[in-house]
């Protein structure tokens, strides 16, 4: 433990950097940041159920951004053939997947929970698969959008105009951040599970039913991330493969983060979009805005571990 | 008893060599088809031995077969060096990465090797002067002239090379090293196992042999585009083959190539659109009940009889 008296130059520096790279950014390419934000915001609001299963189940879920592929696929179905907003379609979404989750946990997770981390790896790896050829069976590859006018609702600052629509996953992710740190700090339940994330024996020993919490967070993610979906569906097309590189991009952020650590997600999150975002706005090198993200990705979690090693 | 098994195994390869005799052009080319991802089914679990998972088979694949086809059309050289060359590229890839991310285990290394992948795919696609971009390029002719036979030998050369490999690191000291690192880092490490030049080791040569298969391949198929090359099947087939077989061994791989080709080619004409469904409910079956696939399931039942006979 280091001493909490001592003065920490770390959260004086870092915010001022990030509020001055923040300044730079907004003069020079003002379109950059606002993109990046909401980007960044959405890949923030991915993550954040991932990074729960991961601290509490301690299960890496590679089939995470496919279950939000699916919630999509439910909300488009379900406002074409009944006419209620994608938006709305999120709180079905949430409880049938809450119901999907908790038999994916019961059928798949749980026999390998005490397996090898490989045993896990790929036994999520085979249930993204599955999930997205189940997309492609039943919908092909077609990808598909609801046509939506809020979407493009605008705004202008002096000379500036730009979309507001994509501040929603910012506020999506604000909102889901509070959320999670309030459960996990201020209920029983939540209180219990983060316990079992900490020790799952010791949570057991003072008598906290570890299954049924293990059950619980995996629901409540799947549901969470179906939901998510619904609200993705509003800014982007869906297709089978959709979903795939946000379990990369999430899991991302959590290694970036630290497990454990629910508001750097946010934060990392912001910087990853913002990153891409300013790649991607010099003409011509828009291809290349993903090489810095994997790029970006190496690098953290090299030099996590370097520090893991040396420390 | 001894003589006996490599009697079979005599006949084995004889019956693989002189398959293009007694066959026709289709099962032919399946056969090309099930032998490539043999190879990389068997690479995939040669690296797996030393308990690192890798996603990064349809990088070094795709490292490869861009080599082949790139050196070809640039110097007009010869395919066989150029599919050498793809697998030389891929080692020494593998080998400077290697040194890097070979710190990381578990899922931060399976992660960074498909972050891997995904970057060899993004730089090939995003220099469209060299590679031809999203389009890719073309050989002017495939291997051969296209002579389905002799690239059966070529593609079966290949995947005997890839045998031999596997053997290798299952007789020699290899297999004690990886062996030890997959079950107790540390424990290796203090026997005097030198953990990471092993990992090292393995990680470069499975990645030479990938990329040798992704030559191969693009040869014998005549082009590369990042779509194709770097497909996500060329990383879930082989998973799901060598799971299926039985991992951790030489024979599991071969033989789950051998039936899940067979099925898939099957299950390609009955469903032509997503058919890989089956491949992901199989590496899902086979973790949940039998982790130790078909090879291992076996060996373990007969095990279990030799030992009943043994009790009087």
């Amino acid at each position: 433990m280091e001493s909490a008296t001592r003065f920490k130059w770390k959260y004086v520096l870092l915010p001022l950097l990030i509020v001055g790279v923040a300044v730079v950014l907004g003069v020079w390419k003002p379109y950059a940041l606002i993109q990046g934000l909401q980007r960044g915001g959405l890949y923030a609001l991915i993550a954040l159920p991932m990074a729960l299963i991961l601290g509490i189940v301690g299960i890496i879920n590679l089939a995470h951004g496919e279950f939000m592929m699916l919630g999509a696929y439910f909300a488009y179905w379900l406002s074409v053939h009944t006419g209620i907003d994608p938006l709305v379609a999120m709180i079905p979404a949430f409880l049938a997947f809450f119901i999907i989750g908790a038999l994916t946990y019961l059928v798949t997770i749980k026999p390998v929970l005490k397996a090898p981390e490989l045993n896990q790896l790929l036994l999520t790896f085979g249930l993204a698969m599955v999930l997205t050829e189940f997309a492609n069976l039943m919908w092909t590859s077609q990808s598909r959008k609801l046509p939506l006018r809020y979407v493009y609702s605008s705004a202008s600052i002096g000379s500036l105009t730009f979309g507001t629509f994509g501040f929603t996953y910012l506020l999506g992710a604000v909102v889901v951040l509070i959320a999670l740190l309030w459960f996990l700090r201020y209920t029983r339940t939540g209180q219990a599970a983060l316990a079992v994330g900490q020790n799952p024996r010791g949570a057991k020993l003072v008598g906290i039913d570890v299954n049924r919490t293990y059950l619980l967070i995996f629901s409540l993610s799947i549901a969470m991330v179906a939901a998510i979906g619904g609200l993705f569906l509003t800014g982007h097309s869906i297709f089978p493969g959709v979903g795939a590189p946000y379990t990369m991009k999430s899991f991302c952020l959590i290694a970036m983060a630290g497990v454990g650590n629910l508001p750097g997600i946010l934060w990392m999150g912001l910087g990853l979009g913002t990153a891409e975002a300013f790649v991607s706005s010099f003409q011509g090198y828009g291809g290349w805005s993903d090489v810095v993200f994997f790029a970006l990705l190496i690098a953290v979690i090299m030099a996590k571990s370097y520090r893991r090693h040396t420390a | 008893m001894k003589n006996w098994r490599y009697i079979v195994y005599g006949i084995i390869i004889a019956l693989a060599v002189s398959f293009p005799f007694y066959t026709g052009l289709y099962l032919r080319q399946v056969a090309i088809t099930i032998l490539i991802y043999m190879g990389l089914a068997l690479s995939w679990d040669m690296l797996l031995r030393s308990g690192q998972l890798s996603f990064g088979t349809a990088g070094f694949f795709g490292l490869g077969a861009y080599t082949a086809v790139l050196l070809q059309l640039g110097t007009g050289a010869h395919p066989i060096i150029g599919i050498i060359l793809g697998g030389a590229v891929a080692f020494i890839v593998a080998l400077g990465l290697g040194f890097a991310v070979l710190r990381l285990r578990g899922m931060y290394f399976a992660i960074v090797t498909l972050a891997l992948a995904s970057i060899f795919m993004l730089i090939v696609k995003n220099i469209p002067s060299l590679t031809g971009g999203p389009a890719g390029r073309m050989l002017p002719s495939v291997v051969f002239g296209g002579d389905a036979s002799k690239m059966y030998w070529l593609a079966l050369a290949v995947v005997l090379i890839t045998i031999a490999a596997s053997e290798a690191f299952q007789r020699t000291r290899i297999y004690f090293a990886l062996t030890s690192i997959r079950d107790n880092e540390l424990v290796a490490k203090s026997s005097g196992v030198d953990v990471f030049r092993y990992l090292v080791f393995a990680f470069s040569v499975t990645a030479a042999l990938q990329g040798i298969i992704g030559g191969t391949y693009a040869q014998i198929y005549g082009f590369v585009s990042p779509e194709e090359t770097f497909n996500v099947n060329f990383l879930l087939l082989p998973l799901a083959m060598a799971l299926l077989g039985g991992i951790y061994s030489t024979a599991g791989p071969i033989v789950g190539a051998l039936v899940l080709g067979a099925l898939g080619e099957y299950l390609k004409l009955q469903i032509p659109y997503g058919h890989r469904l089956v491949y992901g409910v199989i590496i899902i079956v086979v973790m949940l009940f039998m982790s130790r696939g078909i090879v291992g399931t076996i060996r373990a039942l007969t095990r279990r009889g030799q030992d009943r006979k043994a009790v009087p």
